[in-house]
């Protein structure tokens, strides 16, 4: 990092924030991100029922009453899709939640364990990528049964390997540094000393990985509603809407179009915030 | 380098080992078996196909007979196809996946290279931020999206292709550009970030004093260390791709290895579900074997470990 000319110092982090916000592509993703966030959350509260259904008004299209149509039930789309957005959302932050606990930890352990602890934690880690993944959240969801907890966990389960492999990295030249020798010449003890000093030090990486693992995540879970073992009915997601919308698009085309754009512009503002969060953390440059 | 990939694949075999393991005695725990999905089938024709496929048997006596016939390449008879083996079906259902594959990743390079190239030769000009948008957008668009709007502009609203289905060339076109555009999008952005770390190198400073025209820089020079994180990309990404993917197969219909690799899993089809297992395992090693010998062609700095 460069010194500014200023006469006060900048830490690292607010001269991130800084290379942040003038960053526009990001700067324009957080804005979107926020503003679907926030409808998906309230939307529900105002607009019609997403269960309501009004067998005279099937699949009617986009109109001033239902500004996104309805589906074939009456069920108004608006209403349908800011719902979708909730649960869709809401597994992309608990899934990738859950993927950021397991994966850290390993790859913390692993790293700081070195030698022949660390050799087969991340030979494990090779296996379950020769692993396909898909099957293997697929038996989990056959064998638990179709349950919204266990979607966050099977899909946090799949998508922590990459994690723990950057944290691993990270944690390997950091545990060479001097103030982790203090600490250790303080008298700490294992557990606190990756948890206080040296998980603080790699979340550079972290935060950018994790901004990126949302996306990915929320595509998978809309991929297994897409194979109808997702989010079940009268709940819906984004993943089953796409399905629902791709099977009658014949006739009925916005019940495609307007979920899979929501879904689109959802994964969209992500991407473009991961990216600028790469670029201010500039996570390359510290990684060598 | 023949050590090189001796070691290499005499280290894949207790991974396969592992893999073929862990998903025999996992599919064993899950509920249900191949035949409960049926209808009620009385107790006796229900002992009758347990001894028929050896499920009366303990089950280490039924692991070591797998392995004993994965050793001679028999990957055993399907569950739910009961006149079939599971070396059949592959062998039916693969190629149509590898060729999809193929196209698809013929959409990936021809688009995704040239557009990489273009925006990282132009960096921050509106050239690179049409470039970069481009590969931005496809990434962000799922291909059970980007496949039902595709079907329903070209095939429903101007007709020119067939909704689904593979038998003619023509039925190629939408499913290649479906899955070909994700990955082009990828190619792209790696392509760019790769040449723009290359093109700031000093060897490239001393090419272009040296006199060389910008085109012999960017081929000859550059391309070469540039391709390097597109290359790792293409591994992983090779094997996934031609060995098929659900979502395409299933929206376009087509009769590939990537539906039957869900399928079996629905069906408790123990045999199938392990044979695809390990095909698939076997791809990805197999690529990245290949990527790894193909960086160092690559690079000259690094050496076979």
């Amino acid at each position: 990092m460069k010194p500014d000319d200023t006469e006060r110092g900048h830490s690292p982090w607010g001269d991130a924030w800084h290379r942040l916000r003038r960053n526009r592509a990001a700067f324009a993703g957080a804005i979107l991100l926020l503003v679907l966030a926030l409808a998906c959350a309230a939307g529900p509260l105002f607009s019609q029922s997403y269960e309501g259904q009004n067998l005279d008004l099937g699949a009617v299209p986009p109109s001033s009453q239902h500004w996104l149509g309805t589906d074939i039930l009456g069920r108004d789309l608006l209403a349908r899709t800011l719902y979708g957005g909730r649960i869709s959302l809401m597994v992309g932050l608990v899934a990738t939640f859950v993927a950021l606990a397991i994966g850290v930890t390993y790859g913390a352990v692993a790293g700081y364990a070195g030698g022949k602890v660390d050799a087969f934690m991340m030979r494990v880690v090779d296996i379950l990528y020769a692993l396909p993944f898909a099957i293997f959240v697929i038996l989990l969801m056959v064998f638990f049964g179709r349950n919204i907890f266990l979607l966050f966990f099977a899909i946090g389960a799949v998508e922590w390997l990459t994690m723990a492999r950057i944290v691993r990295g990270q944690v390997l030249s950091i545990k060479r540094m001097e103030f982790i020798e203090a600490a250790r010449a303080l008298g700490l003890g294992r557990r606190r000393i990756i948890f206080r000093h040296v998980i603080p030090n790699v979340l550079g990486p972290v935060i950018v990985y994790t901004s990126l693992t949302i996306p990915a995540v929320m595509l998978l879970e809309s991929f297994l509603s897409f194979l109808g073992l997702g989010v079940q009915a009268p709940m819906s997601s984004w993943g089953v809407l796409i399905k629902d919308g791709s099977e009658k698009m014949e006739e009925f085309w916005w019940l495609l179009v307007f979920p899979g754009a929501l879904f689109f512009l959802t994964l969209l503002s992500l991407n473009l915030l991961g990216d600028g969060l790469r670029d201010a953390l500039d996570v390359r440059a510290s990684k060598d | 380098m023949i050590r090189f990939v001796a070691q290499r694949l005499l280290q894949t075999i207790p991974v396969v080992w592992v893999i073929v393991t862990a998903t025999f005695f996992m599919l064993r725990f899950v509920p249900g078996g191949p035949f409960t999905a049926e209808r009620a089938v009385t107790p006796e024709i229900m002992r009758n196909l347990e001894a028929h496929y050896g499920l009366n048997k303990p089950l280490y006596r039924q692991y070591l007979d797998y392995c004993g016939s994965i050793l001679r390449g028999d990957l055993g008879p399907s569950f739910k196809y009961p006149t079939r083996t599971v070396n059949e079906i592959i062998a039916e259902k693969l190629p149509v996946s590898v060729e999809l594959g193929l196209w698809s990743l013929g959409v990936a390079l021809c688009a995704g290279l040239p557009l990489g190239l273009l925006a990282a030769v132009k960096r921050n000009t509106w050239v690179d931020y049409l470039c970069s948008s481009a590969s931005m957008v496809g990434i962000c668009i799922p291909t059970f999206v980007m496949g039902p709007l595709l079907i329903l502009v070209f095939s429903i609203h101007f007709g020119w292709f067939n909704a689904s289905g593979w038998y003619g060339p023509v039925d190629r076109v939408l499913p290649s550009l479906t899955l070909g555009s994700v990955y082009a999008a990828y190619v792209a952005r790696l392509t760019r970030g790769g040449m723009l770390e290359v093109l700031s190198q000093d060897f490239i400073r001393t090419a272009r004093a040296k006199g060389a025209t910008e085109a012999r820089i960017l081929l000859k020079h550059a391309l070469r260390g540039g391709l390097a994180p597109v290359v790792s990309f293409l591994g992983p990404a090779i094997a996934g791709i031609v060995t098929g993917s659900f979502v395409i197969e299933s929206i376009f219909q087509i009769p590939g290895i990537g539906r039957e690799f869900v399928n079996s899993a629905f069906n408790r089809d123990y045999t199938l579900v392990l044979g695809t297992v390990v095909l698939y395992a076997g791809f990805l090693i197999g690529m990245n074997l290949v990527v790894d010998i193909v960086q160092v062609w690559l690079n000259p700095k690094l050496k076979f470990e």
